[in-house]
């Protein structure tokens, strides 16, 4: 297996060199994120790779050579030569992983002593990049969004305004985004709430954290937003303010626009029951602000405990590969055994996106859709979107042991278990010592 | 399904395999009806010409392709059942071994595989090795091997559990000379430990030399069956083997013969080529001649005589497992192994008549002729010749030249060793 030692070499080789050529936005948390962001895609990738050559090479070629008839011959089952070769691939790939992912996990730790940045810049990677923090949004109410868009699509029909060189479904597609929009908007001189429940923080001495992004049409003379906020338990507004439990931060600041940002605040703010309110008042600005992706982050485990779930995620990954691999070359000759796994997986990485452009499409609720593709994207391997491991480590998010449980079940146990029976059952019931031309 | 003790070690019952091509239409009938009965503590010699489906119907035994129709039984169960692998031992018609393993490796792996202990394993493994003579290339990668090199190690893997049947396909291909009668000897010496041997092949002498009985198929159907002995041999012919005589005493036999009205040819005996083959082998590795291949070792018996010394664990195991299942192994039947033998028979009636007409004083064989005269030798290559009856009656000459041999062509046919 010559492909093994490229492999091992290049990453040898292309890990170490990417930590000292990687600049980033040329910021020190930008220079860890591209860092963290390509090493790890390049090692999961490559490991990818090498664990569906291996797992549909070995036992393929061991019929094809007919070593298998050696094999079958003794006493052992033909489900142990399955799990068996199930298992040493991924004894392989579990050296590799912790091989390599120490050598990632110490060249991100080396890189903020060898990289001369400013204070607030190694603060910034401290809090948003060596942190496992979980997020918090407030769910947009879609049922208002769907009667607010059939409102105006019926009253743009009653005056004759509907665009002619548009379908319905797609005029509707327009309104809806239109409407989705002003929801998140705040005209000038009002404010907008929003409501977070079940906020817990091992210790109040920590941040919370806001993160939200502005989008304006026509921004002031000196190119930033105005904002003031509130944060805390705005319930208690209703009484009076000596009578207040937890206290309520009080910012005004300016921010750039179209760009991610992040007020710090004391966790203390967080009232009893775990509810954060977040308040926006418009009443600095010129125009209409409209507000996108506001999140409450807080810190919710260490770095180095995420890395750790990361690389368990990225080893969940090469088990099912593993079993997939495996199981094709049961019944198929290695060229098409790989490109057949080889093919599951590429569909697994585009998962999440083909399953959101069919629902774009809004034929969600065809039911020739519901009973035919969407159980088969369901069978692939979901890898791309909330299942890429590189985005927690990059985003500094937390990857919770209850999704990795949820990932062990559905694509270890579930997916990964009926491929290798359904590998077991054939492999059992071949006629292994058949030629086929 | 427990392992019962069958009456044969090998049975198949209307045993049929019918090839078919991808449209499900029948293409080729590789295997038809095959009735094959061997019993325990036999060599069986399944012959035929290539396609006639040999290797199919081993494969089908061991369960690696499934029989159209019929059935096929190995001691008794299904050549699937771990527990009837336990007890076989099987050379593939290649010696499929994986390449970047070396000998010794290999052969741990198989141990492994059916969970001998460590101390075993390696004992055994010496063995063996000393036995295919690979002791000084054990640490050489298989690939790097020779096919007969190669073919060694794979009757090694073969060995390696002590099996009470072997199914061998094709076991000599490939090996030099020596090699192929060190295979003969030992299956000779397994069949005399009470082993059950199928062998399976297309090269006549050496099926010829070791098997008890044997059958030919053709078409998938098995042709003819039956001891060697009673399908090759001519009770109606007659050869007689002498040492050197005098042109006057052949005139005098001679004339005997002409008064039976019996047609008479005289020749003096020459070497098997393979005799011939072995000494000049031996010679050189007595003189110590360096080389990379395979060394021949008079060891063959190692293994076994080792095993029948002190009773090895495997020995014991055996005697267990015996206990566990009414399958034990088969009991050593002299008789048996008696009947492997397949010396000639001398005609006592003749010599008595050759005596009285004075021409008894030699050393004189009479026998009955055999289509290609070859009795089975005792293996013990490199050690001084023993001038025995069994040596004359092969024509092995060790230079005298002085032996003559008398063929009846009526009765043999076929010169003997021309």
């Amino acid at each position: 297996m010559k492909v093994a030692a490229v492999i091992i070499v290049l990453l040898f080789f292309l890990i170490p060199m990417l930590s000292t050529i990687i600049v980033g936005d040329g910021t020190l948390q930008g220079k860890l994120q591209t860092f963290a962001s390509y090493s790890l895609s390049l090692m999961t990738t490559l490991l990818c790779i090498l664990t569906i050559a291996i797992s549909t090479w070995t036992l393929s070629n061991d019929v094809q050579r007919k070593y298998i008839l050696l094999i079958v011959t003794k006493p052992i089952s033909r489900y142990q030569i399955v799990l068996g070769k199930i298992l040493g691939i991924i004894v392989i790939d579990a050296i590799l992983l912790v091989v390599f992912s120490c050598v990632i996990y110490g060249l991100t730790v080396l890189i903020p002593h060898i990289t001369d940045a400013p204070e607030v810049q190694v603060k910034q990677a401290q809090d948003e990049f060596f942190t496992a923090r979980a997020g918090l949004t407030q769910p947009e109410d879609e049922r208002e969004i769907q009667r607010r868009t059939i409102e105006a699509y019926n009253k743009l029909r009653e005056s004759g305004q509907l665009p002619q060189d548009m379908t319905g479904e797609r005029a509707m597609a327009e309104l809806r985004s239109q409407q989705r929009m002003l929801g998140r908007s705040v005209p000038l001189n009002s404010k907008r709430i929003w409501r977070f429940h079940n906020v817990r923080v091992t210790d109040p001495k920590e941040q919370l954290f806001v993160r939200f992004k502005y989008e304006v049409a026509v921004t002031g003379p000196d190119d930033k937003v105005h904002g003031l906020w509130d944060v805390g338990d705005i319930r208690q507004f209703e009484m009076p303010p000596g009578s207040w439990k937890t206290p309520i931060e009080q910012v005004s600041r300016s921010d750039s626009a179209r760009k991610m940002m992040e007020i710090e605040i004391p966790a203390s703010v967080i009232a009893e029951d775990g509810f954060v309110g977040v308040v926006f008042y418009n009443t600095l600005n010129q125009s209409t602000v409209i507000i996108q992706d506001v999140e409450l982050l807080y810190r919710a485990g260490t770095f180095t405990g995420n890395y750790i779930r990361v690389v368990m995620l990225i080893g969940l990954r090469l088990a099912f590969l593993a079993a997939l691999g495996v199981s094709t070359s049961t019944w198929l000759s290695f060229p098409v055994a790989f490109l057949l796994t080889m093919s599951i997986f590429l569909v697994g990485m585009i998962s999440g996106f083909v399953i959101e452009s069919i629902d774009s499409l809004g034929i969600v609720g065809n039911l020739v859709y519901t009973v035919s593709i969407k159980p088969l994207i369901w069978m692939f391997p979901r890898l791309d979107g909330d299942y890429n491991p590189t985005r927690f480590i990059v985003m500094g998010r937390i990857l919770s042991w209850g999704f990795l449980a949820q990932v062990f079940g559905i694509m270890v146990c579930v997916k990964a278990g009926v491929l290798t029976l359904l590998g077991i059952w054939i492999f059992s019931n071949r006629e292994i010592a058949k030629v086929v031309v | 399904m427990a392992v019962q003790r069958s009456e044969y070690a090998i049975e198949t019952v209307t045993l049929t395999k019918t090839f078919r091509d991808w449209w499900g239409r029948a293409k080729v009938v590789a295997v038809d009806k095959l009735e094959l009965k061997i019993e325990y503590n036999e060599i069986y010699g399944l012959l035929g010409p290539n396609g006639s489906g040999k290797t199919t119907t081993l494969k089908m035994l061991l369960g690696l392709l499934h029989p159209t129709r019929g059935a096929a039984f190995l001691l008794g169960g299904s050549g699937r059942d771990a527990r009837v692998n336990k007890r076989i031992g099987y050379l593939p018609e290649d010696s499929y071994l994986y390449r970047y393993l070396t000998a010794r490796e290999t052969l741990d792996f198989y141990g492994r595989i059916f969970g001998l202990p460590a101390r075993v394993r390696r004992s055994r493994i010496d063995a063996l090795l000393e036995m295919v003579g690979l002791t000084g290339m054990a640490n050489r990668a298989v690939g790097t091997y020779s096919k007969g090199m190669a073919r060694r190690i794979g009757l090694a893997q073969a060995l390696i559990n002590d099996p009470e049947l072997l199914i061998l396909d094709e076991p000599t291909s490939g090996m030099d000379p020596i090699g192929t009668r060190q295979i003969k000897d030992l299956l000779a010496q397994l069949a005399s430990r009470g082993k059950t041997i199928l062998l399976c092949s297309h090269l006549l002498a050496d099926v010829e030399d070791v098997c008890d009985r044997i059958g030919i198929l053709y078409g998938g159907k098995m042709r003819v069956e039956g001891t060697v002995e009673s399908l090759l041999q001519h009770k109606d012919g007659k050869q007689i083997v002498t040492g050197g005589i005098s042109a006057e005493a052949l005139g005098q036999i001679r004339a005997i013969i002409e008064r039976e009205k019996a047609s008479c040819q005289i020749t003096s005996p020459m070497d098997r080529l393979e005799e011939f083959f072995i000494r000049t082998v031996t010679a050189a590795q007595e003189q110590g001649l360096a080389t990379s291949g395979a060394m021949s070792t008079t060891k063959i018996g190692d293994f076994l005589k080792e095993q029948a010394i002190k009773p090895s664990i495997l020995d014991q195991l055996v005697a267990a497992s015996s206990h566990e299942t009414p399958s034990g192994p088969p009991e050593v039947d002299d008789k048996l192994v008696e009947t492997k033998s397949i010396e000639p028979q001398a005609d006592t009636d003749l010599l008595d008549r050759l005596a009285a007409a004075g021409v008894g004083h030699h050393e004189t064989e009479i026998v009955a002729p055999r289509k290609t005269p070859q009795a089975p030798e005792p293996v013990d290559l490199p050690a001084p010749v023993k001038r025995d009856i069994l040596e004359e009656l092969i024509g092995r000459s060790d230079g005298d030249g002085g032996r003559t041999q008398i063929v009846d062509p009526d009765g043999g046919g076929d010169t003997p060793d021309a």
